[in-house]
């Protein structure tokens, strides 16, 4: 497949604005068709919490889910590294990082 | 009620009220938790004016300004607020000190021109509507369709005259259309942001930042031929509008259109030079380009612009790396694992060619 990370970076931009996601603290790159997504993941207006504390990670949770998805689905993608300073995936789930406490 | 009909501020019928006056509250509730916010004060002022409250709407402009004294779009629609309140001298002020500062905005010309229009100086008004035609070949264009230029000169009588008194509410109906568009696009509400969008446009077409906004809106909907337009439409009304080139980038490369993608961006880097993820993006098209030294070098400017940035690093190595340059590869992946030690793959990546 042809490969082109100006292309794969432009579906991404694409792919964030078009979420429910603060975009203002993340930073992304890509190199040789891998996504590196860096920075601070946080939910956008409306979306920014208001339910418990519980159901709002899960919400999160299942946004980082879903953005995942997404990326990957871009053609060319190879891979997504997040190093985001507030969650990890540990054992394939999303989980708040202790450091963001 | 689905109309706004209240004072002499309004003027139209059929506008979505209920979503202005859902804005309306919304704002007031941001500005209670910021009242500092000039630009919510700024907002406020414009919904206050188009529901008919010229005071309320004079109160908020001049809140904004005393956050931000240097706050130019409020400085605006207070003047503007200034000529539809009939209080002349204060509005001529604002739009004299405005032109010393911008002597080359038509639009300053045009509207001070109106001004004197509406206040029965119709020479001075013709000095300023010959000068608005010097700065923009669109006033040229318009005052030309209204029959107020002709052959290279400012023809006035009391039909064209009367004309060109009504233009000066665009301003504030547009500014108010693009902020409401800009409101119910944060919501991703795209078919009523490009509503208030083209509104704005229609209203003042000259309005780079309201082609713009079409543009992005077009954009998120994935409607990249119309995106192209109005961000072409927004190039040529301000040619040295650099991230216009750059979202035009963004749009061929959505497309595949990497070539198109190549030559916008280069022109938004030309206009942007510091601005470090515009060179990286460049770097990219470069790179996919297979010219390595021109992506290698452009990685190295946007690293010269901000030294944390991680990507640009990790580009720059892997180039070196396939250029076979191992002690420049080598000296890049050190300085990222310096920064961020727990990054797996610089790691390996290092390891493989030490």
């Amino acid at each position: 497949m042809l490969r082109e990370d100006f292309v794969i970076q432009s579906n991404v931009r694409r792919v964030l604005i078009r979420s429910n996601i603060d975009y203002s603290e993340l930073t992304f790159g890509t190199v040789r068709g891998v996504i590196y997504v860096q920075g601070r993941f946080k939910m956008g207006g409306a979306y920014g919490g208001g339910g418990g504390r519980e159901e709002d990670e899960e919400f999160v949770a299942k946004t980082l889910r879903s953005l995942e998805l997404k990326i990957r689905s871009i053609p060319g993608v190879v891979d997504v590294k997040f190093q985001l300073v507030n969650w990890k995936k540990e054992r394939g789930q999303w989980i708040p990082s202790k450091q963001a406490e | 009620m689905d109309t706004v009909e209240t004072s002499g501020m309004s003027r139209s019928r059929g506008r979505p009220v209920k979503l202005y006056q859902q804005i309306s509250i919304e704002i007031e509730k941001e500005i209670q938790v910021h009242p500092n916010y000039a630009d919510l004060q700024n907002q406020f002022g414009l919904l206050l004016m188009v529901e008919g409250d010229p005071e309320g709407a004079e109160s908020r402009f001049s809140e904004a300004l005393s956050i931000n004294p240097r706050y130019r779009e409020a400085t605006l629609n207070l003047g503007f607020l200034y000529i539809e309140m009939k209080r002349w001298k204060e509005a001529e002020k604002i739009f004299l000190s405005e032109v010393k500062r911008h002597p080359k905005d038509g639009f300053l010309h045009h509207t001070l021109g109106v001004l004197y229009l509406r206040t029965g100086r119709p020479e001075e008004a013709s000095v300023r509507i010959r000068k608005a035609t010097e700065c923009h070949p669109y006033y040229r264009d318009y005052y030309h369709k209204k029959g107020v230029w002709r052959g290279g000169r400012v023809r006035l009588d009391e039909k064209r005259e009367k004309v060109l008194k009504k233009i000066h509410l665009d301003y504030h109906y547009a500014q108010f259309h693009n902020f409401v568009g800009l409101y119910v696009a944060k919501q991703g509400k795209s078919t009523q942001a490009v509503r208030e969008f083209r509104k704005a446009a229609k209203l003042k077409p000259d309005e780079f930042l309201f082609h713009a906004n079409l543009g992005t809106v077009y954009y998120y909907q994935g409607a990249y031929q119309k995106a192209i337009q109005e961000f072409k439409e927004a190039l040529k009304i301000d040619p040295l509008y650099g991230m216009g080139y750059a979202n035009l980038s963004y749009v061929y490369g959505l497309m595949r259109q990497t070539r198109e993608a190549l030559r916008c961006m280069e022109r938004a880097v030309r206009l942007n030079p510091r601005y470090a993820d515009l060179q990286y993006n460049l770097a990219l098209l470069y790179s996919d380009r297979r010219r390595y030294e021109k992506a290698i070098s452009m990685l190295k400017k946007a690293l010269r612009i901000n030294s944390n940035y991680l990507f640009a690093r990790i580009n720059l190595g892997v180039l070196y790396e396939e250029q076979k340059r191992w002690n420049e590869a080598r000296r890049e992946y050190r300085k990222i694992l310096q920064v961020t030690p727990d990054n797996e793959d610089v790691r390996r990546r290092l390891e493989r060619i030490s």
